[in-house]
């Protein structure tokens, strides 16, 4: 179980990070057709910008965005200060640590659950990007299982699982 | 002090008092800004408790979906990237090759790749991690004091922050509402003064002491030349993200995008032709590194979002703005207060965070200590308009944030350089970040007298 959930997490983060190439890509077919529509102009060859460019990045970059979560909690990335709790005794330590994984877990479903509602209601709104039309609502599912992943490898930690590498 | 505001000061201790006890940040945030929330909608009742939730119904998304900030991930990934297709590398030979022959010439190289790398890379820990792994084999190697080495390369590594593009600098200009691109062409000649400054403290100490480093670097003729050739795309990759940037040719996320395209393209190609680039393992643990690094990030700025909601509820950066504003201190005294306290806050808080955190209430001070929105640079106390005063005070405080990094007793860089050299003391580390330290002061003196330092590049270029 351990290690399927620590693939999962890995196989989700590297989704999007997929996305993240992806994003990459246009951008550098964006700035390729600027750069020939602005040396060409003077010979009266127009070539178009990618429409809806932005709409795309910032679609693209919420899922590869929130992806995120899960293998930053799994690796322990988020930050925190460690300065003053070394003075502590181990046994407090741990039980802080696990107070705090345990309120990851509770934050993470709480943030998945309020996304769950909000994914309805935007695609009961027919809530729709500006220029390329597209429907906002399934960006959302991304979302979705991604705080799904993150409470659960919280949860994972707090019974003692630890991150791989 | 009304009651809102003595809420939000206990939301503030509250904060700080869940740091000291090591809840990550993002989540301290997270928990304060809903937790501080619900005890005002206790007392006050315009703040309703039921509604204010509803919002995270789409606050994380809206919050990951924004155009300004896909920059992050992609900043990241870029010197991720680099440092995977031995970018890092070849920029440090390359330096060397430069300037190797003179004594202390390793080193020098050491602050030049440094800054050369904070142009691909937004972050000053990562770029101290990646140099450091790069340049203090080879500054052993040739017996340099271990002092000198490990300083010039946690010294160094606050670059990152500074150079453009930098993720510091972005979510400034997100929070003060600033212009990115202008943010960025301003950070360049503080950047450059920094690079001066930090080699010229090289130069010094080791004319007064030539023992700190006993060896000039030797290279054949072949190996400089190849060290040359292969700085070369290195430099145009670098050289042409911070050139589009400056001349507006981007905007940040095209520049980041361009960047990373570019090096994907070079390092691949470099392992095309038989040479060592870029493999498909080294693209996966970029990835990942990006998904911790950038997980890290966002969560942070999510929770920021939250905690500024209750803060502004609280109404505790007006309360203060208002409070400096009447203290009757003379308003540099305030300012120098305020980058006091950043470098203190710097000691043991992640520079990110700080900037997210303490950012919100100082940014109003200053505006209420300028002379409000609307000052002109005539009738403004700081002498510039409140466009420039965002400008000015976003590098200045960045640049304090960069002396946190180096300063004890925690010190990121200075730490992340010494696990990269376990034989060498702390205490020597630190020993040798001092003399970079007190540059650093000189450096905020100096834009803090001279602004047009600062502003000058945005301006002329805009």
């Amino acid at each position: 179980m351990n290690s399927l959930l620590q693939r999962l997490v890995t196989l989700w983060a590297l989704l999007g990070g997929a996305l993240v190439v992806v994003i990459v890509l246009v951008t550098a077919v964006n700035v390729g057709a600027f750069t020939l529509d602005f040396s060409l102009k003077p010979f009266g060859i127009y070539v178009p910008a990618l429409p809806g460019y932005e709409d795309f990045v910032r679609l693209a970059i919420s899922a590869a965005g929130l992806s995120f979560f899960p293998y930053c909690q799994m690796k322990r990335g988020h930050v925190a200060v460690d300065l003053f709790v070394q003075a502590l005794p181990s046994w407090l330590r741990t039980v802080l640590d696990h107070l705090w994984l345990a309120l990851t877990a509770v934050l993470a479903a709480f943030l998945g659950y309020w996304m769950f509602i909000g994914m309805l209601e935007t695609q009961s709104d027919g809530t729709m990007t500006a220029v390329l039309g597209w429907h906002e609502w399934p960006w959302y599912i991304p979302g979705i299982i991604s705080m799904g992943l993150w409470a659960l490898t919280a949860l994972w930690q707090v019974f003692g699982g630890e991150s791989h590498g | 002090m009304g009651e809102m505001e003595l809420i939000g000061v206990g939301g503030l201790a509250v904060l700080f008092l869940l740091l000291i006890l090591r809840m990550p940040v993002g989540l301290a945030m997270l928990v304060v800004g809903i937790g501080g929330t619900f005890v005002l909608s206790q007392f006050a009742s315009y703040v309703r408790f039921g509604p204010y939730m509803k919002q995270f119904k789409s606050l994380l998304w809206g919050n990951m979906a924004n155009y300004d900030l896909s920059v992050v991930p992609l900043f990241v990934f870029m010197g991720f990237l680099a440092s995977q297709a031995n970018l890092s590398r070849d920029l440090f030979r390359g330096m060397s090759a430069v300037m190797g022959r003179f004594r202390g010439g390793v080193a020098m190289s050491a602050i030049g790749a440094c800054a050369g790398f904070g142009a691909v890379c937004g972050s000053s820990l990562a770029t101290a991690s990646t140099m450091g792994r790069v340049a203090l084999p080879e500054l052993q190697k040739m017996n340099y004091s271990p002092r000198l080495a490990t300083g010039t390369l946690a010294a160094g590594g606050t670059l990152g922050i500074l150079i453009p593009p930098s993720v510091a600098l972005v979510i400034y200009a997100v929070i003060v509402e600033a212009s990115i691109i202008e943010m960025f062409r301003a950070a360049i000649i503080p950047g450059l003064i920094a690079v001066i400054f930090f080699i010229s403290v090289i130069a010094i100490l080791v004319r007064i002491n030539p023992s700190l480093a006993p060896t000039t670097q030797t290279m054949t003729r072949e190996e400089r030349k190849d060290a040359l050739l292969r700085l070369i795309p290195v430099l145009v990759i670098f050289g042409s993200i911070i050139l589009g940037l400056g001349i507006g040719l981007f905007t940040p996320t095209p520049a980041a995008g361009v960047g990373v395209f570019a090096i994907m393209v070079y390092g691949f190609g470099l392992r095309f032709f038989g040479q060592e680039g870029l493999t498909f393992p080294g693209l996966k643990t970029a990835l990942l590194e990006t998904a911790k690094t950038s997980g890290m990030i966002y969560f942070i700025l999510f929770g920021a979002e939250v905690l500024k909601g209750f803060f502004t509820r609280a109404n505790l950066p007006s309360t203060m703005a208002e409070w400096a504003g009447t203290s009757g201190l003379d308003p540099f005294v305030v300012l120098a207060i305020m980058l006091i306290i950043f470098v203190i806050l710097g000691c043991f808080m992640d520079s990110l965070a700080m900037i997210l955190v303490v950012v919100p209430f100082f940014w109003p001070v200053m505006v209420d200590l300028n002379g409000g929105d609307y000052a002109t640079a005539a009738s403004s106390v700081f002498g510039m308009d409140t466009e420039d005063l965002k400008i000015w005070f976003g590098i200045l405080a960045l640049i304090v944030v960069e002396l946190g990094l180096i300063t004890p007793p925690v010190g990121l860089n200075v730490f992340i350089i010494n696990a990269l050299a376990k034989d060498i003391p702390m205490s020597e580390t630190f020993r040798g970040v001092v003399p970079f330290f007190l540059v650093e002061v000189v450096r905020v003196a100096v834009i803090m007298a001279f602004p047009a330092l600062v502003l000058f590049l945005p301006t002329m270029l805009s």
